[in-house]
């Protein structure tokens, strides 16, 4: 027995020896993402030439798990701006959160110019590209949508590793295989774009979300689209998919109800 | 005041079976499963002339299989006024990781504008070309992942053209190619802008052969030999094509040049 | 100045024998020089006014904005010293960002009166600094919508109250004034600055507890004040400074914004004629006796 109330009860190191603080010590090496965990799957994007269409099913999958089916992928920053967020769900909402105290900061003054869809992009990819150089990951890939500082149509995508392009039409993930080559048929250069309406722009950008409906297995017949023009946004966050036809899958092994 | 309340055992006393304190993890160590690099294709070139430097790209952007975009420079100014780069005679090229090479290019062209703020004077090319190493080699344990080639004009009028390597190695050349086209340009260069494995016509046979010398090119030549480049590697790399982007760094300022390649 | 040489006055923190702080009592005189500045909480939102005094022909006229944004629906307006102003919405912007990092949402108007008054109060207790020489007044609509939470990104269940409890009142018009000492009282109609007096007089005309007077009613009678709190002889110029915020479905949309130009101008005629109406009337009075 000691002085030392802290020693009192506890097993004497001179007879079971000192405590092994291995098995105690909690902190490891600092760990960050690995990878995504909660996930949103494809966002589709064409402009057209008065704007942008932009579209994001409402799933967020858990793996192969279905698990929220709400999910607005698809963020309005302000009149001129939207932001579509395909890959983890929770760093989805830090940039939106970043985005909004972002949108508070630029609102202090009435007299400056808003943030246009050019600015948020190089803002973004900045965002991201620090912090991939951390090794500390936002685990997205961004298409950004809206208006430039001329008021002409800006569609650009930003990823995980900071990386940066801008094209007349953009899809993320499983989009970049499926609706792209869709997308590109109509828009296949800059200067197409003048040659789409926006009728026709939806049109496109919802053909493709069908596409995607039928072969993406991580996607939904929900989904939220923008339209953003001069005249502002135009957000739906509640569209169901419309004249689906299932036809084509009894050709396909494995769709339809034949097995081999 | 505090020493009095702190709970740990005095100097040389009997230790506590549980430390109060964790012991620290090993600091600065992280594990991690994330590949911060990709592969964005495309090739660049450089040819340097007499009075002139030129500067090519494709405008390809890729990752694995999929075209990102038909339409992402690979060619910077470099310097210059404002964010159009108005009256810079230095061209940047980068091929690799596209986001490295765009921040590459933003760090040295914000470096050659304070330069000329802080001397009053446009940075040479051979400043340049030795600054752009120091800012890869500062960075060689996490490197700027592209092969760099910086073009323009030196002291003397002179067509300079400077290459890299990811870590700053660096060296004054001729011509180069770079990305992921280089070993099919390359060798065609040093045959049509080096003339090697050329040899005089009619200077006879084994050691009688007399090696044709290489002398600077007019630019037209340069600019048919460029274009002749890319137009064979977008047929042999599937990662080369959609449109040719060349800068002709001259005396009088920098001529862009845009040329559609086959898109497939 | 009974304090003047008793030496109670010399340094901040220190009480005199009959309990007063004199530091803070300087901190309100410098306050009483500053240009009238009122808020008014309005039944469907807040008007916030200042009388920004024109200390010289070479300031650009509409620049230099003296009432701040601190969320977005929230603005706050100082009389005092422009600096130690400029300071308290810096840590204002600090507060309801914090805020909202920390719960999601927006700051409530009554929160960050409650952080700024402890901070204004912190300022009163070292010897190391001085009292604030400013007197605030926060205005802002809470939200009177159920807000998502900062980055939600659904809706909730459909079915049940999903947590929600019906016909719950949430939000309206918050309006609070904060002075050098810290303390801080909410408000129907605040007042301070040189004018304040007169400011004050005016605002207890207007029934202001009844909760009747109107958003756009509130511009003009804040325009009107700010006129009629205007001292001629003292002071030359000056230009009218307005923000307001409404409910959601009111003209800002719950936001903190400047009173739209033309609506201001048509304030300010106003504010004008009612006071050459009171001349008028005198003169008529004269005429008649």
């Amino acid at each position: 027995m000691n002085h030392f109330p802290q020693t009192w009860g506890r097993p004497r190191d001179d007879v079971y020896g000192a405590y092994d603080h291995s098995h105690f010590q909690t902190a490891g090496p600092q760990q960050h993402t690995q990878s995504p965990i909660v996930t949103g799957t494809s966002v589709v994007a064409a402009k057209f030439k008065d704007g942008v269409v932009i579209a994001a099913d409402n799933l967020a999958s858990y793996g192969s798990l279905a698990r929220f089916t709400d999910v607005k992928r698809i963020r309005k920053f302000n009149d001129q701006v939207v932001v579509g967020f395909g890959g983890d769900v929770s760093d989805m909402q830090y940039l939106d959160r970043l985005l909004n105290s972002l949108d508070v900061r630029e609102n202090y003054s009435t007299t400056e110019t808003p943030l246009n869809a050019k600015n948020l992009h190089t803002y973004l990819s900045k965002v991201m590209y620090k912090r991939r150089s951390d090794f500390n990951p936002l685990w997205n890939h961004l298409l950004i949508a809206g208006l430039d500082g001329e008021s002409k149509p800006f569609l650009a995508s930003a990823d995980l590793l900071g990386t940066t392009f801008a094209a007349p039409t953009l899809a993320t993930g499983f989009g970049a295989h499926l609706a792209q080559p869709i997308l590109r048929r109509t828009v296949p250069d800059e200067a197409s774009v003048q040659n789409v309406s926006k009728d026709e722009a939806v049109r496109l950008v919802k053909e493709c979300m069908k596409v995607l409906f039928y072969r993406d297995a991580r996607s939904l017949d929900k989904y939220s689209i923008a339209v953003i023009t001069k005249e502002g946004v135009e957000l739906k966050q509640d569209e169901k998919l419309e004249n689906q036809s299932w036809a084509f899958a009894e050709g396909i092994r494995g769709y339809g109800t034949q097995v081999n | 005041m505090a020493s009095v309340f702190s709970g740990a055992p005095p100097q040389g006393g009997p230790g506590y079976s549980f430390k109060q304190i964790p012991t620290a993890a090993p600091s600065g160590e992280r594990q991690h499963g994330f590949y911060p690099y990709t592969d964005n294709g495309g090739s660049t070139l450089g040819i340097s002339g007499e009075k002139f430097t030129i500067l090519a790209g494709d405008t390809r952007h890729t990752q694995g299989y999929n075209i990102n975009t038909r339409y992402a420079p690979k060619l910077f100014k470099i310097g210059g006024e404002g964010p159009e780069n108005k009256g810079a005679r230095i061209v940047l090229s980068v091929v690799g990781f596209a986001a490295d090479g765009d921040a590459l290019k933003e760090r040295l062209d914000t470096i050659v504008k304070m330069y000329k703020y802080q001397h009053g004077k446009p940075m040479t090319v051979s400043a340049c070309a030795q600054r752009l190493s120091h800012i890869l080699y500062n960075k060689r344990f996490f490197p700027y992942y592209v092969h760099a080639i910086l073009g323009g004009l030196d002291e003397e009028g002179r067509g300079a053209l400077y290459s890299y390597d990811p870590v700053g190695s660096y060296e004054r050349e001729q011509c180069r190619a770079a990305g992921a086209a280089a070993s099919l340009i390359m060798p065609f260069l040093d045959n049509q802008v080096n003339f090697k494995n050329q040899y005089e016509a009619g200077s006879g046979t084994g050691h009688d052969l007399q090696a044709r010398v290489a002398q600077p090119l007019p630019r037209n030549v340069v600019e048919d030999l460029v274009r002749d480049a890319f137009t064979s590697a977008v047929e042999r790399h599937i990662e080369v094509g959609d449109g040719l982007q060349m800068m002709i760094i001259t005396q009088d300022g920098i001529e862009e040049t845009y040329t559609p390649l086959k898109r497939d | 100045m009974t304090s003047i040489g008793t030496g109670y006055d010399l340094s901040n923190s220190v009480f005199s024998p009959d309990g007063r702080n004199f530091q803070v009592e300087y901190a309100v005189k410098a306050v009483e020089n500053g240009g009238t500045a009122i808020g008014i909480r309005c039944k469907d939102g807040i008007v916030l006014a200042l009388e920004k005094l024109i200390t010289s022909k070479l300031l650009k006229p509409g620049a230099n904005k003296r009432i701040a944004t601190v969320d977005r629906n929230m603005g706050v307006v100082s009389s005092g010293l422009l600096p130690d102003g400029r300071h308290f919405v810096s840590r204002a912007r600090d507060e309801a960002a914090e805020w909202r990092r920390l719960y999601k949402s927006p700051t409530p108007t009554s929160a960050l009166a409650n952080r700024m008054g402890s901070y204004v109060q912190m300022y009163t207790l070292y010897s190391s600094v001085r009292p604030f020489g400013v007197t605030a007044i926060v205005g802002g609509w809470d939200s009177e919508a159920e807000l998502p939470v900062d980055g939600q990104v659904g809706s909730g269940p459909k079915v049940g109250s999903g947590g929600k409890k019906d016909g719950a009142k949430y939000g309206g018009p918050f309006l609070y004034m904060i002075e050098p000492s810290g303390l801080y009282w909410g408000y129907y109609g605040a007042a301070t600055g040189k004018g304040r007096q007169i400011a004050k007089s005016e605002l207890e005309k207007l029934s202001l507890s009844e909760g009747n007077l109107s958003l756009e009613e509130g511009v003009k009678e804040a325009a009107r004040i700010i006129y009629v709190a205007h001292d001629d002889n003292k002071d030359k110029d000056f230009e009218l400074e307005m923000t307001w915020v409404s409910s959601l479905d009111g003209p800002t949309k719950g936001r903190h914004e400047e009173v739209p130009k033309e609506l201001r101008e048509e304030a300010e005629r106003l504010a004008k004629k009612a006071l050459e109406g009171d001349d008028d009337d005198d003169d008529d009075e004269k005429m008649e006796e």
